[in-house]
């Protein structure tokens, strides 16, 4: 098994050197030309980060599964997405409105974290009819992070809400955070302050 | 808005991939970067670092050749290469390397994953700058050695707004400093307070180096135990356990665990270094010669195998039984060297000397013997003098050897050795005797009454 994941992993590597070049190469293209081509760098970073989230999923869903916990400052992390996102979604004529109150360090798996919310406001981008907003706060012993947009919100059966496999792996990378024997968790719903759907992550 | 102007920084690229450095380089320059300047490997950045030390490096994790990113670093560091200013960002193309970060002690500045465009690379490096700036002071009185005036920097600024951005590095700097200044008591409760918030593996590490310091070993066992069975690609930790082993006697444990790091990372010279030590306490002197000829001949920074490695190679000759090795690597020595070796050095020099050629070496053992009786030696030269002492026949050098040995705080590590050359000679009840000398003195020290008690 653990050779599969190698071999996995290293065509990842290979991959994502090849759009890095890539990347690095519209970079220049833009500065010599003048033209913005933040579309297309957008492109390879999401393809890049698609490969990514695939590897870590199958890494994830493994029952020896384990985070790479470091102190992680949570407005830089959130700084972060924005400059990720907000370029792509306000081509979209989407706003992203980023807020965030923690001023302290926080242990958690900086990237995997990242990557989680990068992919929730993806998502919430895609459904938001004109705004998006990033939340972080915090307490005494949890730290919040909620994802909400302006939109229909989600799907729901008498079953609840559907989660597919992405959420799957999100709320796994969730509850891996843990924390003097508590646990990080997940928690979807209609309703939010925005009006649509909202998705809210709490980590020990 | 970059807070730093890059126009004016010197920027290194490290990478052996043609295309990843040409990419890095493009990314530099777009995010302002000037002059931007390339390593395609290990030996040129340390070259190249050591002529002109960039203001920030870019370097990838994997380098070829058995060597990462993470190596490069730690040597930059043990030959005191990077000044605090600098900035190291490792570029990783997998999130692998983010399992090092959160588990080893040396970590860069940042590390980033590839791919990234030039305003993201711009807001780490801001944020590492900033984040140098807030511990400048502190950084330079560390540096300096001035631990107490380092530690109240650090205190009138870990409180601040400011500072609750960088609480966890603040404890961890504490405790290393508590560490390097000797003090470890205050280090383990420093770890401790750090393991309070959150169970990080460099925390415990910290901890079970801090208890070995206080020569409290089977606590210190305990807790490196549990960072080697839960991060077992945090090889400083088997280090550490290695050495715990060594203190308690345990040497064919040390060996192991360390034989088997070693695989891993074979070209982690000081690592080598502690394989051959243990590999020797554990009286498998082939496996100690061999790790010792590798470093000696392999370990190719300038000025990186020194006077103490060759006296190594030549013990672990000795210890095989090696003699004409040892007198060769021993008289290949330049004079000058010889000439400039502390009373450590000449001691275990001579005295490993006379073992491998009495003639050559006796004369200047001889000349020694007053002041090896009378003077404090490290452990290591001790042995080695005793092992000259018994094989030129001087019995009471010896036995005075054996004695400080045994009643020293590392009689643990060296009891079989010294037992193993009593042995030897036919001297085992000798020993015997010793060993009982110097557990009667141990008690009757004990019922002494505490001074002004």
């Amino acid at each position: 098994m653990h050779r599969l994941l190698d071999v996995l992993a290293s065509g990842v590597h290979d991959a994502k050197n090849e759009l890095f070049f890539a990347e690095s190469q519209i970079a220049v293209a833009e500065t010599t030309y003048g033209i913005d081509l933040s579309e297309a760098r957008y492109a390879i970073e999401a393809a890049s980060g698609r490969l990514s989230r695939t590897l870590s999923a199958y890494h994830l869903l493994r029952k020896d599964a384990s985070l790479s916990i470091v102190p992680s400052v949570i407005d830089d992390l959130c700084s972060e997405i924005a400059l990720d996102q907000k370029k792509h979604l306000a081509n979209a004529g989407i706003a992203l409105e980023v807020d965030c109150s923690v001023r302290d360090e926080w242990p958690i798996d900086r990237d995997l974290i990242t990557d989680l919310l990068n992919n929730a406001v993806q998502n919430a981008g895609r459904h938001a009819r004109s705004k998006v907003r990033l939340k972080a706060w915090n307490d005494e012993a949890t730290l919040f992070f909620r994802v909400e947009d302006d939109g229909p919100g989600f799907a729901e059966s008498s079953a609840g809400i559907k989660r597919g496999t992405g959420l799957i792996v999100a709320e796994r990378i969730a509850s891996l955070h843990t924390r003097a024997g508590r646990h990080g968790s997940l928690h979807l719903a209609n309703g939010g302050e925005l009006g649509g759907g909202f998705f809210e992550m709490h980590l020990p | 808005m970059a807070i730093i102007d890059y126009r004016e920084k010197r920027f290194l690229v490290i990478d052996d991939q043609p295309m990843a450095r040409e990419s890095l380089r493009a990314i530099a320059q777009t995010a302002g970067a000037f002059a931007v300047e390339f390593a395609p490997g290990y030996q040129d950045a340390i070259f190249k670092i050591r002529n002109n030390t960039p203001d920030i490096i870019l370097c990838d994790y994997m380098l070829g050749n058995g060597r990462s990113g993470q190596q490069l670093l730690e040597e930059l560091r043990r030959f005191n290469l990077l000044p605090d200013e600098t900035i190291f960002m490792m570029v990783t193309g997998e999130q692998s390397y983010e399992q090092v970060v959160a588990a080893v002690e040396l970590v860069p500045d940042d590390y980033i994953i590839k791919p990234f465009s030039p305003d993201k690379l711009i807001l780490r490096l801001d944020r590492v700058a900033a984040k140098k700036q807030f511990f400048a002071g502190f950084y330079r009185e560390k540096r300096k050695q001035e631990y107490a005036k380092a530690l109240a920097i650090l205190a009138s600024i870990k409180d601040s707004e400011a500072g609750r951005a960088y609480r966890f590095e603040s404890l961890r700097q504490e405790a290393e400093v508590h560490l390097a200044s000797g003090d470890a008591e205050k280090a383990e409760i420093a770890y401790r307070g750090i393991l309070e918030r959150y169970e990080f593996p460099w925390a415990r590490a910290g901890v079970a180096k801090s208890l070995h310091h206080q020569n409290r070993l089977t606590e210190a066992r305990e807790e490196i135990e549990k960072v080697v069975a839960g991060t077992p690609h945090y090889f400083d930790a088997a280090d550490l356990k290695a050495n715990i082993c060594m203190a308690q006697g345990e040497h064919a444990e040390a060996q192991k665990v360390l034989d088997e790091v070693a695989k891993k990372t074979p070209r982690n010279y000081l690592r080598k270094r502690l394989l051959a030590e243990a590999a020797e306490l554990n009286g498998d002197t082939a496996a100690a010669q061999a790790a010792m000829a590798d470093v000696v001949s392999n370990d190719t920074m300038p000025g990186a195998v020194s006077t103490e490695d060759q006296l190594a190679l030549a013990r672990t000759h000795v210890g095989a039984g090696d003699l004409i090795s040892a007198e060769k690597v021993l008289l290949l020595m330049r004079e000058s060297e010889v000439m400039n070796l502390d009373l450590a050095q000449q001691a275990s020099f001579s005295a490993l000397l006379a073992v491998a050629s009495a003639a050559k070496g006796k004369p200047k053992f001889a000349g020694l013997r007053p002041a090896l009786l009378a003077s404090p030696l490290p452990t290591v030269s001790r042995v080695d003098v005793l092992r000259g002492a018994l094989a030129v026949d001087d019995r009471e050098l010896a036995d005075s050897q054996a004695r400080q040995l045994m009643s020293g705080e590392d009689a643990k590590k060296v009891f079989g050795a010294v037992r193993k050359l009593y042995a030897l000679q036919g001297r085992e009840p000798d020993f015997r005797e010793i060993q009982r000398q110097v557990a009667l003195q141990r008690i009757h020290h004990d019922e002494e009454p505490e001074p002004g008690g």
